[in-house]
């Protein structure tokens, strides 16, 4: 058997445009980029964080009329009649009609204070202004959080963050090489830089916040992609094993990414599948969550494929360039 | 073949045992999905006690356990978070009002002396005498037929309190609670014995409610220091039965589509790697029901991606199959292979995952703990699931026989023998069962 049979289905070509693709990559980022620059140097936080991270106060209130968006301006300055300073209003469509619950719910009116402490009655004097305008609306949930609260959480979230990764550059240290994981969490920042790109433009244009559940997002994605990255790898540590002799390092590569495409693609499609069944008829609460693993699902699979083996081809063939110089003096 | 039967018979008895746990036991719901509040209580310093010690959270803790449980909701939590934080779950729809001041209510009762300030203002000074003193408190009604509650002092507070009426003949003592002058009855003469009563100031004294919640209050135990509400959610029972109905939906059509995609991709295989599918989330859901385990939206979320997980290495499996059956292998060793090389990408991927799971448990707040807890079991599981469960069936439905139709596998007969072929070592070879 030839080292031809194994190139002989090759789909991509990876490591011939691997400079194409890393440009293809960038060009991609830079939109997320500046949105998160833009957002860091106006509104001093890169992404728009939610109370989670800044401490306040959200209140829902299930409707189940519809609301036109007039009544948002007179809910505005009825709350502003009340002493509410500056209340976030933002209606939610849950549209229960299209679903099979038994909940009458149409709307949801969110809103959005600063930190609404035990000692003073604002949540009743909220609840009684939109009781005023619909009667029967339902306080279905509060979140409050201490502006203090809000900063350690932040500071939590992004250790466990950081120790995670860590542990996971020992374990592909140790099974694969140091490259090798330096690529993988490479492309692990690639695909939250991508996420967190795309959610600050949002939050620039559409308003979206991120939450703690956004942090739970970013997990899964992480997760989700660094399956996809060491099935690729896998393949070029098996395929290194039988043919290094006979190809060169490019090929191997080449070779197993394309082995691994169907399998990378099939395994995206069918989480994607279930995202965005939930996405469609999931809960409103969790829509801008599966938003997240949506994009990250997608963005995971062409870091894995165009960014990460690209990332290892580049080293470890200067690698083994240098170790054929070596050789030869 | 016998260990391959055995093997089955072990499958079909934890399928049934699973399903059994799954109709016997309930599912225990996050806050998040059943409705309840949760609040997050910061202990605070105050003169008295300028640091917080382990000491003093745990008596604060014990305080507000004595009190949530006098709420009669089953099931709340109070968990300490931090140096100085308590967490405390109240599921189900409560009056939280109600349960708000009923836990941040620092219970303290105070006896004060008169004295006076600078500028010559009369004022109420510390007596050093406080309901840490207290063995218990009862309702009771005074002669005059009014509402009262009556105190007992401990020894030490027996001995401070006659110490205390006994400097203050012929002058007034306050008693506050929570910083409110209850009343500042004059004290005729020393008062031995360690009893004590408060009577609402005005006419009409306490109303009954009024004493009832401040003698449940001082029996809860006074609280160390006082304790902020830092965090707050509470979420309806409406909006949580909102989420489970539409999450089960979704996760119904998805994990429908899924398995109709196995069967459109791999043909035979992805009928059994379907039934294999059904089996984990089974097994999983069991597992969540006797452990048991909170189910919130962030571990939906980690039970959705370790589906995609369980059928990812599957994937892996049943591709790397195909690619033997077009080398010309025959069904066994095709299927022998097939799951001996997807393995290592099964095991790596996810060791990965575990490993950073254990971490964000470790480390993470809740929510995140919740979602690494859910995940970690899928993808221990799903190794189960997807290798065992598959290849048992895989190996009893095909044998050893050679590949008569490839269709079901959905390769074509020209593919076969044409494509890639892979050089086993000595050792794989017998590993794997092939004859050259």
């Amino acid at each position: 058997m030839t080292a031809n049979e194994i190139t002989s289905r090759n789909l991509i070509n990876i490591v011939k445009y691997k400079f194409v693709w890393l440009c293809v990559t960038a060009i991609l980022l830079l939109p997320g980029t500046l949105g998160l620059i833009y957002g860091a140097v106006k509104n001093h936080s890169p992404l728009k964080v939610g109370i989670d991270y800044t401490g306040g106060t959200i209140l829902q209130y299930g409707v189940q009329e519809d609301i036109a968006n007039q009544e948002l301006a007179t809910l505005r300055t009825e709350l502003a009649k009340a002493g509410i300073d500056n209340p976030n209003i933002q209606i939610i469509h849950a549209n229960a009609e299209n679903q099979k619950t038994n909940v009458n719910l149409k709307n949801i009116i969110s809103i959005r204070t600063k930190f609404i402490s035990e000692e003073t009655n604002t949540e009743n004097k909220i609840t009684q202004v939109i009781a005023k305008a619909h009667p029967n609306s339902e306080l279905m949930s509060v979140t409050s959080v201490g502006p203090t609260l809000g900063k350690e959480l932040f500071k939590k979230s992004s250790m466990a963050l950081i120790v995670a990764i860590l542990g996971m550059v020992i374990y592909l240290t140790i099974r694969f090489k140091f490259t090798y994981a330096l690529a993988a969490i490479l492309g692990l920042c690639h695909d939250t830089l991508f996420v967190c790109g795309v959610f600050a433009l949002l939050g620039i244009f559409c308003g979206v916040e991120v939450d703690s559940l956004f942090i739970t997002a970013i997990l899964t994605l992480i997760g989700f992609s660094i399956n996809d990255t060491i099935v690729t790898f896998d393949r070029i540590r098996e395929n290194l094993r039988y043919y290094s002799k006979k190809m060169s390092f490019g090929e191997i590569v080449n070779a197993s990414v394309n082995q691994t495409l169907t399998r990378s693609i099939n395994t995206s499609f069918s989480t994607l599948i279930t995202l965005l069944a939930l996405y469609f008829f999931g809960g409103v609460t969790t829509r801008d969550f599966v938003l997240a693993m949506i994009i990250g699902v997608i963005v995971g699979t062409w870091s894995s494929i165009f960014f990460c083996t690209v990332l290892v081809s580049i080293w470890e063939d200067k690698d083994s360039k240098k170790l054929a110089k070596a050789k030869a003096l | 073949m016998k260990n391959k039967i055995i093997m089955f018979w072990a499958i079909v008895l934890i399928a049934i045992a699973s399903i059994f746990v799954i109709c016997t036991k309930p599912t225990k719901l996050g806050l998040d999905l059943a409705g309840g509040s949760r609040l997050v209580l910061e202990a605070q310093t105050t003169k008295a006690i300028p640091q917080i010690t382990d000491d003093v959270m745990n008596t604060l803790q014990f305080s507000i356990e004595n009190r949530v449980n006098k709420l009669g909701v089953s099931e709340t939590v109070v968990q300490r978070v931090g140096e100085n934080r308590l967490m405390v779950e109240i599921p189900g729809e409560t009056d939280l009002q109600k349960a708000k001041t009923y836990i941040g209510e620092t219970a303290q009762l105070e006896f004060k002396k008169p004295g006076t300030d600078a500028n010559g203002n009369r004022i109420w000074l510390d007596a050093d005498l406080t309901g840490r003193d207290l063995t218990k408190s009862q309702l009771t009604t005074d002669s005059s037929g009014q509402w009262v509650v009556s105190l007992e002092f401990n020894s030490e507070g027996s001995k401070k309190f006659a110490e205390l009426t006994k400097a203050l003949v012929g002058q007034e003592m306050a008693i506050f609670f929570n910083g409110d002058l209850q009343s500042a009855p004059r004290v005729n003469e020393a008062i031995y014995g360690g009893h004590a009563q408060i009577t609402g100031g005005g006419d009409s004294g306490f109303s009954m409610e009024e004493a009832q919640e401040m003698v449940n209050l001082l029996n809860a135990g006074a609280l160390p220091v006082p304790a902020k509400i830092v965090e707050e959610n509470t979420v309806g029972a409406t909006l949580g039965s909102d989420s489970i109905a539409k999450s089960k939906f979704a996760g119904i059509i998805g994990l429908g589509f899924v398995m109709l995609f196995m069967i459109f991709m791999y043909r035979a295989p992805g009928v059994i790697a379907d039934i294999a599918l059904i089996l984990y989330s089974l097994m999983l859901f069991a597992l969540f029901k006797a452990i048991p385990v909170t189910l919130t939206l962030a571990g939906i979320a980690g039970f959705i991606l370790s589906i995609g997980m369980a059928v990812d290495a599957n994937i892996l499996i049943f591709e790397r199959m195909k690619e033997e059956l077009r080398a010309g292998r025959n069904l066994f060793t095709a299927i022998n292979s097939g799951f001996d090389r997807a393995w290592t990408s099964i095991l790596d991927s996810n060791m990965t995952t575990i490993i950073a799971c254990l971490i964000l448990y470790y480390f993470g707040s809740s929510v995140v703990k919740g979602f690494a807890l859910t995940l970690a079991m899928g993808v221990i599981i799903s190794m189960f699931s997807a290798i065992t469960i598959t290849k048992n069936f895989m190996h009893l439905i095909f044998g050893t026989g050679e590949l008569k139709y490839p269709a079901l596998f959905g390769l074509k007969k020209s593919e076969i023998g044409k494509a890639y072929e892979a050089t086993e070592t000595k050792r794989e070879n017998a590993r794997f069962g092939i004859l050259d």
